[in-house]
C-alpha cells in the first residue's frame, strides 16, 4: 500500500494524540482517585454509586435519629426510676399509717404532709423537660406542662395521647417516649378487675378487704353495692341501669362473700344501712391515689366507722401503689425493649455501612496499582510512537540525492 | 537525422513536463486535499519510411490526477457519520458531566431533603431544624434549576448551532456550484481535466460532508450534483440552493432546517442526517429534550407529593399547612398556521400518570385528537374539555377555554417544560412547616377492651369539620355512637373509621363502654407525624402510575444519560476508525509520497539526460556526414 507523506504525518500525530487523550483521562482518574468520573464512564456503576451514596447519607441520618431516640428514652427511664423510688417511699408511709391503733391523728397528719410532698415530687417528675425544653410526658403537646393544678389539688392531664415515632432505619420507627396519660393517669384501679371501698356514711365498724378474683369469666363488669339490709344480712345490687339484686346472704364476720366470680371479705360489725362499694376497675391516676389517702389520713380517726374506713382505705391504697409500681415497671420494660431494639438496629446499621462502603469503594474508587501500571504502559506506548515518528520522518530519498 | 533530433526534442519536452509535474507534486506534498498528478506518456505517431514504421518519440498526452471517486464517496459518507457521532458524543458528555457529580448531584440533595425532614421529625418544635429543612428545600430547587438552566442554555446553543451550520452549508454549496462552472468551462476549453480545480471542488465536498450527509453524483461534463436529506437538490450544476434555519411552527425559538429554492422553502429537518448538523439535530431530539422532560417530571412529582402531604399537616402555629412548593404550569403553544382562535389551557393532574413526552392536540373533522409527540401514538382523553369537566390524559387536564378551532389546527402541549423554572418555595417562615398532623386520637380513660388507636390519617385536609372534636363511644364490640349523634354505626374489624376527612384505625377489639376521641391537635408542637410522612413519601413510588420513586426516577435519568453518552462515545470511536480507514484508502491512491517523487525525479532526470545525449548523437551523426562530404 502506498503511504503518502502527509498521511503518514497526520496518522502519526493522530495516534499520538489518542495516546495523550487516554493518558489525560488516566491522570484525571489518578488525581481524583476515582474510577468513574461521569455516568458515561460506566452508567450501571454510576447508578449503583448514586444509590449507595444515598444509602450512606440516609444511614447517617438514621444514626442521628437513633441517638436522639436513645437520649430521650434514657431520660424517660430515669424519670420512671425516680417515680418508682418515690412511690416506694409512699408505700412505706402508707404501711406506717396502717398501725391505726398506735398512731395519733397528728402522726397521721404528718404522714399526710409527707405524702403530699411526694405527690408534688411525682408531679415534678411528670412535668420534667428534656434538654430542649420539651415536656417528656406531654404526648405531642410538648410546649406546655402536661400536669396542671394548684398545689394541694389533684393534677389534671392536659397533654394528649400522641406518641412521637423516630425513623431509625429504612423500615423501623421507634417511639421516643410515652405520654403522661399512659404513664401516670391510666393505672387500673383495684386489682385490675374491681376495687373496694367503704361508703362514707357507715355507722358500723365494718371494713372491707381488697378482695380477689375467683373466676374471671363469671365477672360481669359493673359497679356493685354491698348493702347491709340488717346487721347480719347483706344484698348485692348492681348499678345497672336498672339496678338489680345480684345476690343476698347472711353475714358472718370474716367470712368471704362471693358473687359473679369475685370474693370480698367484710370484717367488723356493720350496722343495718351500712354499705360497701365493689366498683369495676377504672383508670386511676397515681395522683388520685395519693390524694385520696392524704384526704383520709387527715380525717381524725378514733370512731369505729372512721377506723374501718381508714383501714380499708390504707389497704386499697397499698394495693393501688403496688399496681402503679407494677404499671411503671411495665412501661420501663417497654423502654428497655426499645433501647434494646435501638442497639440491635445500630448493629445492623453498622454492618450494612461496612458493606455499603466496600461496595462503593469497589465501584467508585480507582485501583491504583492497575491505573499506575496502565499509565506506565501508555507512557511507553507514547514514547515509542514519538521516537519512531521522529526516526521515520527523517528518512527521505532526497537525503541521498547529492 | 532530423527525425532523430525531433525524437530527442519530443523526449526532452516530455520529461521536462514530467519533471514539472513531479515538482508540482513535491510542492504540494503538504497541501491538504491535493491529489498527486501523473504525466501520461504516449508514443508519437510513427512515420512510414518505405515499408516500415519508424517511431518518432513521445508526448505527454495528459496530466492525470490519481483519484478514486468511489473511495472518495466512501470517505465522505464515513466522515459524515463520524462527525455526527462526534457532535453527539461531545454534547452528550456535557450533559453526562452535568449529572455525574455524585456528591453534589440531585440524588444526594434529594436525600439531604429527606434527612432534613427527619431532623424536623426528630425535633418538631425546633426552629433551627425547620430552618434547615427550608434551606435544604431551597438547595434542591437550586440543584434542579441549575441543571435545567444548563440544559436550556445547551438548547439555545443547539439552535444557534443549527443556524450557523445552515449558513456554512449554503456557503459551501455556493462554492461547489461556482467550481462546477469553472470546471465545465475548463474541460470544454482544453478537453483535459482541470486537476487542481477538481481537487478544490473535492475539498469543498469533503468539508460539506463534515457538516451534513450528502449524495454526490458526477455528471458527464465533470460537474457534480449534490443532494441532501431525502434527495433534495443542494447543488445542481452551477446552481446552488440555500439552506436556511426556520423557526418551529409551535416554537419560533426552536430552529429547524429548510431548503430554500425557487419553489419556496421546504422543511427537511426530519430527513437530515450525518455531519455536525445531523449530530446536533439527533442530540437535541434524542437526548436534550428527554433530559429536560425527565428533569421536569421529577420536579413536578416532587412538588406534588410534598404539597399533598404538607397540606395534610399542621404548622407550629396550629394552622393547616399550605402548599410547600410552587411549580411551573404546562407550556401550551398554538401552531403559527392555525386558522382558528381556539384557546387551550392545560394544567397538571396526577404526576404518577405523567410520561415525560410532549403532546400535540389537533382538531380535525370537528373532533380533537391528542397524540404523543415522541411516538405519534393517539392518547385517549376522557372528559369533555370544559372547565368543569376537562379532558384528562396522561396526567394532564386540558380545557378548550375559548374560541373556535379551524380544521387542521394544532396545539403543542409541553407538560413539564417550564416546571423546573417555576419551582419555588411557597413558605419562608420556619414555623409554617407543617410537621404535625392536625388531629389527634386518644383512648378513653377507662377503656376495658383490647382496642387501641392504630393510626389516624388525614385523608381530606380540606374537610371543614376536620378538626372538630368527636368522641366515639362503643355500645358493643362492633357498634358505636358518635358524640352528638344518637344513630348507631357499625365498625367493620380491620377497616378504619372514616369521618370529617380523617381515618381512624383501631387495633384490637373494643368492648361496650370504651370510647375513643379524635380532637384538634392545635397544641401538638411536639407532633412529628406529618414530617415523618413527608420524609416517607419521598421514597415512595409515585411516578409511572406508582411504580417508580423520585430517587429511582433520578437514577433512571442519570443511567439513561450515561448509557446514551457511552453509546455515543463508542459509536464515535468506531466511526472515526472507519472514517480514518477510508481516508487512508483514498490517501494511498491520491496522496503524495516524497520518496516516490524523488525516485520519479531521478527517473525523469535520467531520461532527460539520455534524450539530451541523443541530441549530441544526432549532431555527431550529422557532423560525420558533413565530414565525409567535406573536400
Amino acid at each position: 500500500m502506498r503511504i503518502s507523506t502527509l498521511g503518514f504525518t497526520a496518522g502519526s500525530v493522530d495516534a499520538m494524540q489518542r495516546q495523550q487523550a487516554s493518558l489525560a483521562r488516566l491522570q484525571n482518574q489518578l488525581a481524583l482517585s476515582k474510577r468513574v468520573l461521569s455516568p458515561a464512564d460506566d452508567p450501571i456503576a454510576m447508578v449503583h454509586i448514586l444509590e449507595l451514596e444515598r444509602t450512606q447519607s440516609a444511614s447517617r441520618q438514621f444514626a442521628t435519629n437513633a441517638t436522639l431516640a436513645r437520649n430521650r428514652l434514657s431520660l424517660e427511664e430515669q424519670a420512671l426510676v425516680d417515680t418508682t423510688s418515690v412511690l416506694g417511699r409512699a408505700r412505706d408511709l402508707v404501711l406506717q399509717a396502717g398501725n391505726v391503733g398506735t398512731l395519733s391523728d397528728a402522726d397521721r397528719r404528718s404522714i399526710a404532709t409527707e405524702l403530699d410532698s411526694i405527690l408534688g415530687s411525682i408531679r415534678d417528675i411528670a412535668n420534667r423537660q428534656d434538654g430542649a425544653g420539651e415536656y417528656l410526658f406531654a404526648g405531642f403537646a410538648t410546649g406546655n406542662p402536661p400536669f396542671i393544678g394548684a398545689p394541694g389539688t389533684t393534677p389534671t392531664y392536659v397533654g394528649d395521647q400522641g406518641e412521637r415515632l423516630l425513623q431509625v432505619s429504612a423500615s423501623q420507627r421507634i417511639a421516643d417516649g410515652h405520654h403522661g396519660f399512659a404513664v401516670f393517669m391510666n393505672i387500673p384501679s383495684g386489682n385490675g378487675v374491681f376495687s373496694t371501698s367503704v361508703s362514707a356514711g357507715n355507722t358500723g365498724s365494718g371494713s372491707i378487704d381488697i378482695g380477689a378474683v375467683v373466676n374471671r369469666a363469671s365477672w360481669v363488669r359493673d359497679d356493685y353495692t354491698l348493702n347491709f339490709t340488717a346487721a347480719d344480712s347483706w344484698e348485692i345490687i348492681s348499678a345497672g341501669p336498672p339496678p338489680q339484686s345480684v345476690s343476698t346472704g347472711v353475714y358472718v364476720a370474716g367470712e368471704p362473700i362471693e358473687f359473679n366470680g369475685v370474693r370480698v371479705t367484710v370484717s367488723g360489725q356493720p350496722q343495718a344501712g351500712d354499705s360497701f362499694q365493689v366498683s369495676r376497675s377504672v383508670g386511676e391516676s397515681v395522683f388520685q391515689t395519693l390524694e385520696d389517702i392524704i384526704g383520709e389520713l387527715r380525717v381524725p380517726a378514733g370512731s369505729a366507722p372512721a377506723n374501718a374506713r381508714l383501714a380499708s382505705g390504707l389497704q386499697g391504697t397499698l394495693q393501688q401503689i403496688d399496681q402503679a409500681s407494677e404499671h411503671l415497671l411495665g412501661i420501663r420494660a417497654q423502654v428497655g425493649v426499645r433501647l434494646a431494639s435501638l442497639d440491635a438496629i445500630e448493629t445492623t446499621r453498622e454492618a450494612l455501612a461496612v458493606d455499603v462502603a466496600s461496595s462503593l469503594s469497589e465501584l467508585r474508587d480507582l485501583d491504583y496499582a492497575q491505573a499506575v501500571a496502565q499509565m506506565n504502559q501508555q507512557l511507553v506506548g507514547l514514547q515509542a510512537a514519538q521516537l519512531s515518528y521522529t526516526r521515520i520522518a527523517q528518512l527521505s530519498l532526497f537525503n541521498y540525492l547529492r | 537525422m532530423a527525425d532523430l533530433l525531433n525524437t530527442s526534442i519530443s523526449g526532452l519536452l516530455a520529461f521536462q513536463r514530467a519533471l514539472d509535474t513531479t515538482g508540482h507534486n513535491i510542492a504540494n506534498a503538504q497541501t491538504v486535499g491535493y491529489s498527486r498528478q501523473l504525466p501520461q506518456f504516449t508514443t508519437r505517431l510513427p512515420q512510414q519510411i518505405g515499408s516500415t514504421w519508424v517511431g518518432s518519440g513521445v508526448d505527454v498526452s495528459s496530466v492525470r490526477r490519481a483519484y478514486d471517486n468511489f473511495l472518495a464517496g466512501q470517505s465522505r459518507a464515513s466522515s459524515a457519520a463520524a462527525n455526527q457521532a462526534g457532535m453527539f458524543a461531545t454534547q452528550a458528555a456535557r450533559i453526562s458531566n452535568m449529572f455525574g457529580d455524585s456528591e453534589a448531584g440531585i440524588t444526594a440533595s434529594l436525600q439531604s431533603l429527606v434527612n432534613a425532614l427527619q431532623s424536623v421529625a426528630d425535633t418538631p418544635a425546633s426552629i433551627p431544624a425547620r430552618q434547615g429543612l427550608l434551606s435544604q428545600s431551597q438547595a434542591v430547587l437550586e440543584q434542579l434549576q441549575a441543571r435545567d438552566a444548563s440544559l436550556r442554555s445547551l438548547d439555545a446553543q443547539m439552535n444557534a448551532g443549527v443556524a450557523s451550520e445552515a449558513d456554512s452549508i449554503s456557503a459551501l454549496a455556493q462554492g461547489i456550484a461556482q467550481l462546477n462552472g469553472q470546471i465545465a468551462a475548463a474541460q470544454a476549453r482544453s478537453g483535459q481535466p482541470p486537476n487542481d480545480l477538481l481537487d478544490q471542488r473535492d475539498r469543498l465536498l469533503d468539508e460539506l460532508a463534515t457538516h451534513v450527509g450528502v449524495d454526490v453524483v458526477t455528471q458527464g461534463d465533470a460537474t457534480v450534483n449534490v443532494f441532501i436529506g431525502s434527495g433534495q437538490p443542494l447543488v445542481l450544476g452551477q446552481r446552488a440552493s440555500r439552506l436556511v434555519a426556520i423557526g418551529d411552527g409551535f416554537d419560533p425559538a426552536r430552529q429547524r432546517v429548510a431548503v430554500a429554492s425557487a419553489m419556496g422553502t421546504m422543511d427537511i429537518t426530519a430527513s437530515l442526517s450525518g455531519g455536525t448538523l445531523g449530530g446536533m439535530l439527533e442530540f437535541r431530539q434524542q437526548m436534550l429534550d428527554p433530559a429536560r422532560n425527565a428533569l421536569g417530571r421529577i420536579s413536578v412529582a416532587l412538588a406534588e407529593v410534598m404539597n399533598e402531604q404538607h397540606q395534610a399537616g399542621m404548622d407550629l402555629r396550629g394552622t393547616l399547612g399550605g402548599e410547600f412548593l410552587a411549580i411551573g404550569t404546562p407550556d401550551v403553544r398554538a401552531h403559527e398556521n392555525n386558522g382558528g382562535d381556539a384557546r387551550i389551557v392545560a394544567s397538571l393532574g396526577t404526576s404518577s400518570a405523567l410520561t415525560g413526552s410532549d403532546y400535540v392536540l389537533s382538531h380535525a373533522g370537528g373532533a380533537w385528537t391528542l397524540r404523543r409527540q415522541d411516538t405519534g401514538a393517539v392518547v385517549p382523553m376522557t372528559g369533555s374539555g370544559t372547565v368543569a369537566d376537562p379532558w384528562q390524559a396522561d396526567g394532564l387536564n386540558i380545557v378548550h377555554d375559548a374560541g373556535v378551532p379551524a380544521d387542521g389546527d394544532r396545539v403543542l402541549i409541553r407538560p413539564v417544560s417550564d416546571a423546573v423554572a417555576g419551582l419555588a418555595l411557597r413558605i419562608n417562615d420556619p414555623a409554617q412547616v407543617a410537621a404535625a398532623a392536625p388531629v389527634i386520637a386518644g383512648a378513653g380513660a377507662s377503656n376495658q377492651g383490647t382496642a387501641s388507636v392504630g393510626g389516624l390519617r388525614v385523608t381530606d385536609a380540606h374537610d371543614p369539620a376536620l378538626r372538630n372534636a368527636v368522641t366515639l363511644t362503643f355500645i358493643g364490640s362492633t357498634q358505636y355512637q358518635r358524640s352528638g349523634d344518637p344513630s348507631v354505626h357499625t365498625l367493620v374489624p380491620g377497616q378504619p373509621i372514616e369521618l370529617n376527612g380523617w381515618q381512624l384505625g383501631l387495633q384490637g377489639t373494643p368492648t361496650a363502654g370504651d370510647s375513643f376521641s379524635v380532637s384538634d391537635n392545635a397544641n401538638g408542637v411536639g407532633d412529628n407525624r406529618n414530617a415523618l410522612a413527608m420524609a416517607e413519601i419521598l421514597g415512595r413510588p409515585v411516578l409511572d402510575g406508582g411504580s417508580t420513586s423520585l430517587q429511582s426516577a433520578v437514577g433512571q435519568m442519570v443511567g439513561r444519560i450515561g448509557v446514551q453518552t457511552r453509546q455515543a462515545q463508542v459509536t464515535h470511536e468506531a466511526q472515526q476508525l472507519v472514517a480514518r480507514e477510508n481516508a487512508n484508502a483514498l490517501d494511498s491512491v491520491a496522496g503524495v509520497n516524497l520518496d516516490e517523487e524523488a525516485a520519479n525525479m531521478m527517473r525523469y532526470q535520467q531520461a532527460y539526460m539520455a534524450m539530451a545525449q541523443l541530441v549530441r548523437v544526432a549532431d555527431t551523426l550529422f557532423q560525420s556526414v558533413l565530414d565525409a562530404t567535406r573536400r
